[in-house]
């Protein structure tokens, strides 16, 4: 019996020379690896979908991967199978910046180029990130929004996710620089944590709304923050009276942008961010786009300006009632 | 020997499918991606063969990196050092199992699962959930991410950690009295075995490995983080129990746990390798990694289905012969 098996194992270790090598290796093609943060997620789902449209514009090979837990270790192992597979562009957005740039350096060292996207790895570990958005960005096209469902003029609110987060308060800065030069006759009458909870800014919101009865508009910087407001709102019977704008994904804000009650809905166009982190990356890879450089083309998004090592993707896009149903994340 | 044809048969199916995954450079990640799992493998294994069970071990692997993040980040200790001081925490942290479990008599699953949030909660509250560790010497990260002697660094601490293992399971009258114990604690008591100490050992040792896991980890990813070794815990318990040691207790061989690393090691790369696969000029990519879990379950109920039928049969057929009032009650493959 043991013998047997023994015997059929060498058998089927002897089949093993002619099985292999029965894939074809496509040749001269460049080969773009896409690393998402994590898969399935709507987000980066839609990334995929922008990086695919690219990928076919310049005939690249594209393979995309990303972890499905939250297992830090996954993103590191998805890269060095890339790197024996030797693949020549990897475009990565990353989840845990220090470890993932341990393995995008040896990536580089391997000869591979590597752009990051959406999160940006440690500077030595790529050649180039693409920025989805500048913090004046998001600040200026928030307060603009705002003004322009008010006329420029009346009592708003800030809800932000917690008073000690470095990039929330960025925003609210260019909000705040914005507004002091542009807007004299608005007024900014309190700014409320939500711990990035949905029903904490709701509770919020509404005791704002009790607080300061002549509330013209309520501006979210964090997403969970926009539903939350939204649904104040709504149940105050206020809807249309306050309106309330914010940064967030149009998926989770679509019903209150169809009923009236929020207005806007501010984020960059994820599709074109996945769509220019291919695009930088096969520049990157032809040395059409290398240290230095000022600008490249971006195909579809015309000329981009290259900012020291950071290509920006422009301004955010408004969601609203006309435009949200287009956009699927 | 059900999975010696497993394995050959994933080296098969991978080679034909995916591309390149028989490369010495594939191999060698196959190994370097999965030495911590099979670290935690192998300290469990000494454990369930006492008929206990150890679900702290991938928590411990956050406390540990943490730690010895803030040993070497925070207070300048030379990396070596705390590397053996995070050793040394996992020992303790096996010891407080051993103690809840020996001294107090309460269930091994019961403690290691409050030790499990236990762990991974301090490592948390120490980084506030958020703070991580990455300032670390070259010389360190070599650990992790260099080739000694053609293979990973890491492989070469695994290969002796399995060997000292081995040894004490199968070679010492001390490890030995891990499977007594878990064949029958009562009856391994009556033959004059130390019960509560000899037990008390298999977990600090489960401790330590835990702890020389998270550094390898640190050393290969670059970073300290609370969240080292997520659900490492079942993978290991999976490749013990695929390695055809009893969950019960009483029976396995270290080498069985080996092969049971071995063939999840390669399924979950193999998977991977499979993700370059297409089918109608539609890359299967998302497919692929999600099969993992699935296929995961599957391997390790057909082993055990195997392994219970022929059991079944090799009884059945013992009975016909000779003593059918003593049927063994399990044999060790």
């Amino acid at each position: 019996m043991k013998r047997k098996s023994f015997i059929t194992t060498l058998a089927l270790f002897a089949t093993l020379p002619f099985v292999s090598c029965s894939k074809s290796e496509s040749k001269g093609k460049l080969t773009i690896a896409l690393l998402l943060k994590s898969k399935g997620n709507q987000y980066f789902v839609t990334c995929e979908k922008g990086a695919r449209i690219a990928a076919a514009q310049i005939n690249a090979e594209l393979k995309v991967d990303g972890p499905i837990n939250s297992d830090p270790a996954k993103q590191n192992e998805i890269v060095e199978n890339w790197i024996t597979d030797g693949v020549d562009v990897i475009v990565a957005a990353c989840e845990n910046k220090d470890s993932i740039s341990t393995a995008l350096r040896k990536a580089r060292a391997a000869g591979i180029k590597v752009v990051t996207y959406d999160a940006d790895a440690q500077p030595d570990a790529r050649s180039f990130f693409v920025n989805q958005a500048t913090a004046q960005g998001i600040g200026e096209q928030l307060i603009d929004t705002a003004a322009t469902l008010t006329g420029s003029e009346g009592e708003f609110a800030i809800i932000t996710g917690t008073l000690t987060s470095a990039n929330l308060n960025e925003w609210i800065k260019h909000i705040k620089a914005r507004h002091a030069a542009k807007y004299p006759n608005m007024k900014l009458v309190d700014i409320k944590p939500c711990d990035d909870q949905k029903d904490k800014a709701q509770q919020e919101t509404t005791n704002l709304l009790s607080t300061y009865p002549d509330l013209k508009v309520i501006v979210s910087v964090t997403s969970p923050g926009v539903p939350g407001a939204a649904e104040a709102v709504k149940q105050a019977g206020k809807t249309g009276k306050v309106k309330v704008v914010g940064l967030g994904l149009p998926s989770e804000n679509n019903a209150y942008v169809k009923e009236g009650v929020t207005q806007g809905v501010i984020l960059w166009n994820v599709e074109n961010l996945g769509y220019l982190a291919i695009m930088a990356g096969a520049a990157v890879a032809k040395g059409d786009l290398v240290a230095g450089a000022t600008e490249f083309d971006g195909g579809k998004l015309g000329t981009m300006e290259v900012t020291g090592d950071q290509i920006i993707l422009g301004k955010p896009v408004v969601f609203t009632r006309e435009n949200i149903d287009q956009f699927k994340f | 020997m059900v999975l010696l044809l497993v394995i050959v048969l994933e080296v098969i199916l991978f080679n034909s499918l995916g591309r390149r995954f028989l490369s010495g450079g594939n191999i060698s990640n196959v190994f370097r991606h999965s030495v911590e799992i099979g670290l935690l493998a192998l300290a469990m294994t000494p454990v369930i063969l006492t008929g206990g069970i150890d679900l702290s071990v991938g928590s411990m692997m956050g406390l540990s990196a943490v730690l010895f993040g803030m040993m070497v980040n925070s207070f300048g200790v030379d990396p070596w050092l705390a590397g053996l001081a995070a050793i040394g925490f996992g020992a303790l942290g096996g010891g407080l199992n051993a103690l809840l479990i020996t001294r107090l008599n309460l269930p091994p699953l019961i403690v290691t699962l409050g030790t499990f949030s236990l762990f991974r909660g301090l490592a948390e509250a120490l980084t506030k959930g958020a703070e991580s560790y990455s300032a670390f010497p070259k010389s360190f990260l070599a650990l992790g991410n260099s080739d000694v002697a053609g293979l990973p660094a890491q492989i070469w601490v695994f290969l002796m950690v399995a060997a000292g293992i081995w040894l004490l399971v199968h070679r010492t009258t001390f490890g030995r009295s891990f499977r007594a114990i878990g064949y029958s604690a009562e009856g391994a008591c009556y033959a004059g075995i130390p019960v509560a100490r000899n037990t008390s050992l298999a977990y600090i040792i489960a401790g330590a490995v835990a702890g020389l896991a998270a550094v390898i980890l640190v050393a290969r990813l670059g970073e300290a983080r609370a969240n080292a070794g997520i659900g490492y815990e079942l993978l290991a318990v999976t490749a013990v129990v695929l390695g055809g040691v009893s969950i019960f207790g009483g029976s396995g061989t270290v080498s069985g746990t080996l092969l049971g690393w071995v063939s999840l090691a390669m399924l979950n790369n193999g998977l991977t390798r499979i993700s370059d696969y297409r089918i109608m000029d539609q890359t299967v990519a998302s497919v692929a990694r999600e099969l993992s879990g699935l296929l995961t379950g599957l391997l390790l109920l057909a082993a055990l289905a195997i392994g219970a039928w022929t059991k079944n049969l090799a009884t059945r057929r013992a009975r016909g012969q000779s003593h059918p009032e003593n049927p063994p009650r399990s044999s060790p493959p």
